[in-house]
């Protein structure tokens, strides 16, 4: 399957942090084909192993995540459902926008009310409503049956489309990371049929947008000796400094810095170099805000390398990637996994 | 009926740009009409006779253009400018998806990344100004072979059914007006009448006037939709009215103050009706009935109104059943006014 369809599929399916597993559930399908082996751990980690077949190989884990952000009912005014976020939401896209509710009957829609100017003060028309002060209108006319078609606990996502956006780009919720899902199943894709000479683990880590907690539990099982954690950051969008961002078209982003473990981003570098990868240098602070955080200081340690595909409106149900550099991602995936192999 | 909103709703129209509205309902409209006109402004006319032909004809009127986005410029690395048609609270606006101009070109109001905010930015609501469509251009140039300033914005066009009985679609206003129009034409009707698909009530009434000025009705019934903010965490007695408990007769809002004995024998005629009906809590509001109600010598004028919650938004959600009731009470309504006229 191609690139781009793996993207709007995964990105179509439903999957806020611990309620991933309808986005889990495709990407399995996808993964199989090139996994010796592939299971779902406590977290919700979807996790694929293929495997060289040199015992005592050493251990790859390329990991980005499965969940998205998204929101959670919390209770009830009358008909109406009150809610929380999770992970980190700009309350600010929240009125009008319309949601579906992932109860276990199956998804039903709603959509977030706007109150009418006339009930707001001149003040409150100029600031963006609270969460608190929003709710989700699912259509029900009394708390008895809102409670009961839609229980406390309800995960909630947007409910937006994936879809084209001229030649090269693509436009929808949670490409946060499933674009980057769909990258390393590309990226098992290019390795296909290749010989080489280690293990290559995927997980498709739950519950990063809540802080690294599928990473955390999913690369401790896995032992890995070497990582990639493969996630978004921020692509050049109205508004945002310059200095902060990257040309959406840009191709990979390499990270270097403390969060990433320098002999593998030089190596990264190297080999986008060596092969015309299109990339550019994304210096990170102390943290990468990646599951890579998490990886680099698992058991003892696992030289861990940071790589990003550039997206625009992160965190809304408006996200924008560009197909050519997620496939300069993916393919720099590729040339490293081969690169165990061809070294010294 | 309900089908027919369906899929007037998913059509754009924003004032000014109500073609393939108006194709649409002239197709529907036309084997019922013994008249068919249109004029400067884009208003379609339809006349259909009835039992009785009275000295000044009935008019129903509802409006056909929806509020959305107009191009104003295209900045140097294909962002899209733009402004509001009609009145739309900027805040429904960010992150929806959107298609521009002729060629329906999706682009998206995107908001930065909330990790790039700071808790300054995150409590205000961005000007429409520092707002940009983006559909995706790498340039200027990229972005004018598609889109150029001047081209509408419309919000996007999902139309579904959700919970018990309740719709969500953009252009509910008015475009629900419309139906109930389109379902009177198939009935025989007390009196002659003409039916008025408005252009550019979303931005004054324009349509109306000049449609008023043409007709010269004796009584006009506009047919359209009114905010309810019958949501949670509206304070009591600010709700304006309710989903679900009829459609709206409001005895006044911002545009007119519906004539006395008009409202009364109106409403007195639909008690008597099968569905229910209900009047505002709240002055607020306006309708085609200013117009229409001050053109030429003047008429008398009645607006029979669905309540919809986030009216002039990508998601306004009306009750199914205060729809189906519209065309209900407005037939009833003629019937006790063609008995004067």
């Amino acid at each position: 399957m191609e690139l781009r369809e793996m993207i709007m599929e995964l990105a179509s399916r439903t999957g806020p942090s611990g309620f991933e597993c309808r986005a889990a559930e495709r990407a399995r399908e996808l993964l199989e084909p090139f996994a010796d082996e592939i299971s779902t751990d406590v977290l919700g980690n979807l996790i694929a192993v293929r495997r060289c077949g040199e015992a005592n190989a050493p251990l790859v884990l390329l990991d980005a995540h499965m969940d998205e952000v998204g929101l959670i009912v919390t209770g009830y005014e009358g008909g109406f459902l009150r809610f929380s976020n999770i992970g980190g939401v700009d309350a600010r896209i929240l009125p009008a926008a319309e949601v579906l509710l992932l109860t276990a009957d199956g998804p039903l829609r709603g959509v977030i009310d706007v109150m009418p100017p006339h009930v707001l003060t001149a003040e409150e028309k100029e600031k963006p409503l609270p969460i608190d002060k929003l709710f989700i209108d699912a259509g029900f006319t009394d708390e008895e049956t809102a409670s009961k078609r839609v229980p406390r606990g309800t995960a909630v996502s947007y409910a937006a489309p994936c879809f084209a956006m001229g030649e090269n780009l693509l436009c929808g919720k949670s490409l946060d990371d499933r674009s980057c899902a769909a990258v390393l199943i590309r990226a098992m894709q290019l390795l296909s049929g290749r010989k080489l000479a280690v293990d290559v683990a995927v997980n498709l880590a739950a519950q990063e947008e809540v802080g690294g907690r599928g990473a955390v539990v999913g690369t401790y099982a896995l032992a890995p000796e070497y990582a990639l954690a493969v996630d978004v950051s921020f692509a050049r969008e109205p508004g945002s400094p310059a200095d902060k961002t990257f040309k959406i078209d840009c191709g990979a982003l390499i990270g270097v810095g403390p969060a990433a473990t320098r002999s593998v981003s030089d190596r990264l570098i190297a080999l986008a170099e060596k092969k015309g990868i299109p990339f550019e240098i994304e210096v990170l602070g102390g943290y990468s805000g990646t599951d890579g955080d998490d990886i680099l200081v698992s058991r003892s340690g696992v030289a861990t390398g940071v790589v990003s595909l550039p997206l625009r409106y992160m965190h809304t149900p408006a996200e924008v990637i560009d197909l050519r550099s997620a496939e300069a991602v993916a393919e720099l995936i590729a040339a490293w996994v081969v690169s165990f192999g061809e070294e010294d | 009926m309900l089908d027919t909103v369906k899929k007037l709703c998913a059509l754009p129209g924003v004032s000014g740009w109500e073609d393939e509205v108006r194709d649409r309902i002239l197709e529907q409209a036309m084997p019922h009409a013994d008249e068919i006109g249109t004029d400067a402004l884009g208003n379609l006319y339809i006349f259909k006779k009835g039992a009785l032909t009275p000295a000044k004809p009935l008019m129903v009127c509802a409006h056909m253009d929806e509020v959305g986005l107009i191009v104003t410029n295209i900045d140097e690395d294909g962002y899209l400018r733009f402004d509001f048609v009609g009145g739309v609270d900027r805040r429904v606006v960010l992150g929806k998806r959107v298609f521009i101009g002729p060629d329906a070109v999706p682009g998206v109001v995107g908001l930065k990344a909330i990790h790039l905010t700071d808790a300054e930015e995150r409590s205000s609501v961005p000007k429409t100004e520092s707002l940009r469509v983006d559909i995706g251009a790498e340039n200027a140039e990229a972005a004018k072979k598609k889109v150029r300033p001047g081209d509408r914005g419309v919000f996007d066009n999902t139309v579904y059914e959700f919970g018990d009985g309740f719709l969500k679609a953009k252009a509910l206003d008015d475009r629900i007006g419309c139906a109930a129009m389109l379902k009177l034409l198939e009935r025989d009707l007390p009196a002659d009448t003409w039916f008025v698909f408005t252009v550019q009530e979303e931005v004054g009434c324009r349509g109306a006037a000049v449609a008023a000025e043409r007709v010269k009705p004796g009584f006009a019934l506009v047919l359209e939709t009114t905010t309810a903010a019958d949501i949670a965490g509206t304070e009591k007695g600010r709700e304006v009215c309710f989903l679900g408990k009829g459609p709206v007769i409001p005895f006044m809002d911002k545009g007119t103050i519906y004539p006395r004995a008009v409202y009364e024998r109106c409403t007195a005629a639909a008690d008597r009706c099968s569905v229910p009906w209900q009047t505002k809590s709240w002055i607020s509001g306006g309708t085609d009935a200013s117009a229409i109600q001050r053109r030429g010598e003047g008429a008398a004028v009645l607006t029979v109104s669905v309540p919809l919650r986030s009216i002039h938004s990508p998601a306004s959600v009306g009750c199914i059943k205060d729809i189906e009731a519209l065309p209900v009470l407005a037939e009833k309504i003629l019937e006790e006014m063609a008995r004067e006229n």
